[in-house]
């Protein structure tokens, strides 16, 4: 490789990004737009709120009792002996509120949510459905995207909130049951530190969650080229780029939120 | 179908509302409805307090801190939301202390006079009084300053541990041992002499509970005795008796004088009577001895008889005078 093609290389990698960058802002700006024909997408959101919500549920609330007992069992075992054991319910309650429901939740929702619409507006786009739907003057903006994307906004948050309850309460039960930890002093330490902002960032954070996670779903749907394979390139870029956002925006919102605030 | 969506999709979201939303409250211990009594402390520093902090009253949570603001003169006031029926203290004052060594918190409400033993925490209050409704309040270090000091303490004992370290060598161990020896000797012998004196002690206290009982006996006579005299002197008899006292006493004197009177001529009268005694002795004596005309009497009987004889004559003579007067008496008128 000669420095000319090396330089030429990285600049193609450098435009492609930014062109991505470019491309995904467009497609945010059209769905914003595509937002204003409520007519269109305000009879597909319940469709898409079931499916991408409450079907998601027993998911979301698996996964937050097993946190739940593990965490509280992890927090017993490193608190034994050098910090009251009431503080097993401050962890589990911070921990469980603050980061592990949404974060757990919107990973496992990435792979749930976002794979599966990618799949289907990825097998809409190789069939040309989509095209379809464009020369009959629908706008596949507000008839496929603006729906999931408000439907995953709303569900992520009521997912993640019940996934916060059970997991707290499958740490207090496993406080109780498995250590030798009275309920009352769980109750003691959940409510020490307990503030009712521990709630609203968890929600919020699992709004912005739900908003990522189905943008990208449909963007990598709506860009799906080359039959079957591009459709399970999409989906799999789906769950990948959700996974990478969900973390950025929890850092993001960590950071936002939480550096400097007193607790 | 889309029926059926709709109504997957509410009651998920109703369900999830009214879930969290109640968690929340009963996680935070929120009360609706509920007519608490506010009441409001200045400080000049309100350490790790948040909002929510536990307000405690004689150890029992009794309310939750609702809202803190600054002040001026540098104070900070601080409202505390009490639960209904929470009576308060005394002088009420409020401390702002850690309540375990994790950081936590709690606004305790106390009697002022509790809180002024430490000379800090009354200045701190005093301060913070200022004649209106706002209750005094002060602040306790916390943990953090407790450490501090607790470890500037450590290094002092590390550094005289280090100095005994360095002074404790054999011949000062050796030392020691003989010390310890000597010291468990005399602790032998004091151990001795504590229970020779702990058998005395015994003794004595049993002495002394004896005289006790006997001085509470005496007490009991003395009350009584007390009573008596009491009722006595009620009725006037111990007047009427020192009176009568007072009187045999003057008599005494006057019969004791007059005894001391009749002594003194009771000496006279022995002294002549001695006087009489010894004459009447020489006397008798010298009748014994036939000296004198009344021993010459007594002892010659040729007296008696001349005596007799004489006496026989005078009664002759006394009869014949009788008998005869104008013999032996001529009596003349003119």
């Amino acid at each position: 490789m000669t420095p000319y093609s090396a330089v030429a290389t990285l600049g193609r990698w450098g435009r492609e990004r930014v062109e991505g960058l470019g491309w995904a802002g467009r497609f945010v700006g059209d769905t914003l737009r595509a937002a204003g024909d409520v007519k269109t997408w305000g009879p597909e959101v319940t469709k898409h709120a079931t499916s991408l919500g409450v079907q998601s549920l027993p998911i979301a609330l698996y996964i937050a009792l097993f946190t739940g007992i593990v965490l509280a069992l992890l927090a017993s075992y490193s608190f034994t002996g050098a910090v009251p054991l009431y503080f097993v319910g401050t962890l589990v309650e911070k921990t469980v509120t603050m980061e592990l429901a949404p974060v757990l939740t919107g990973l496992a929702l990435a792979g749930r949510v976002g794979a599966n619409i990618a799949a289907q507006l990825g097998t809409m786009r190789v069939t040309e459905q989509i095209d379809a739907l464009e020369t009959l003057a629908f706008d596949p903006q507000s008839y496929l995207v603006v729906p999931r994307v408000i439907a995953g906004t709303i569900m992520f948050p009521i997912i993640v909130g019940l996934a916060m309850v059970v997991g707290v309460g499958a740490g207090w039960l496993a406080s109780v049951l498995l250590l030798d930890l009275a309920s009352v002093d769980f109750v003691k330490g959940m409510r020490l530190f307990f503030d009712s902002f521990d709630v609203r960032y968890g929600l919020v954070k699992a709004g912005s969650f739900g908003m990522a996670v189905t943008w990208i779903g449909c963007m990598q749907g709506m860009t799906a080229r080359g039959g079957a394979e591009g459709v399970g390139r999409a989906a799999t870029s789906a769950v990948v780029y959700s996974a990478v956002i969900i973390l950025v925006l929890d850092a993001f919102w960590a950071m936002a939120w939480l550096l400097g605030r007193d607790a | 179908m889309k029926r059926a969506n709709d109504f997957a999709v509410g009651i998920t979201i109703l369900l999830g509302i009214v879930i969290i939303v109640g968690a929340t409250l009963w996680v935070s211990q929120a009360d609706f409805g509920r007519r608490d009594q506010a009441v409001t402390a200045r400080f000049r520093d309100v350490g790790g307090v948040r909002i929510g902090t536990p307000v405690v009253v004689r150890g029992v949570q009794a309310g939750r801190v609702d809202a803190m603001e600054l002040a001026d003169n540098g104070f900070v006031e601080v409202r505390l939301e009490l639960d209904q029926g929470v009576t308060l203290p005394r002088e009420p004052v409020v401390l702002l202390n850690e309540s375990s060594l994790f950081g936590e918190w709690q606004a305790t409400i106390t009697e002022r006079e509790a809180a002024t033993r430490d000379e800090e925490l009354a200045r701190q209050l005093s301060e913070a009084s200022l004649n209106d409704d706002l209750l005094p309040g002060a602040t306790l270090p916390d943990i953090a300053r407790l450490t501090a000091v607790a470890g500037r303490i450590a290094g002092d004992v590390a550094s005289v541990a280090e100095r005994v370290r360095v002074a404790f060598d054999d011949q000062a161990a050796r030392e020691m041992r003989n010390s310890i020896r000597n010291f468990a000797d005399l602790s032998t012998v004091l151990a001795q002499t504590v229970r020779e004196q702990s058998n005395n002690l015994t003794t004595m206290s049993s002495e002394v509970r004896g005289g006790v009982e006997s001085l509470v006996r005496s007490a009991e006579l003395l009350r009584l005795v007390a009573e008596r005299v009491d009722s006595s002197t009620t009725r006037g008899e111990i007047k009427q008796i020192v009176d009568d006292a007072a009187e045999a006493a003057r008599q005494l004197r006057e019969t004791g004088r007059r005894l001391v009177a009749i002594s003194g001529q009771l000496g006279r009268s022995q002294d002549r009577l001695e006087s009489m005694l010894t004459r009447g002795d020489s006397i008798a004596t010298r009748i014994s001895e036939g000296r004198g005309s009344l021993g010459l009497m007594i002892n010659d009987p040729s007296l008696y008889r001349n005596s007799d004889s004489l006496m026989i004559q005078l009664r002759a003579l006394i009869a014949d005078v009788q008998k005869n007067p104008r013999r032996y008496i001529n009596l003349r008128i003119f």
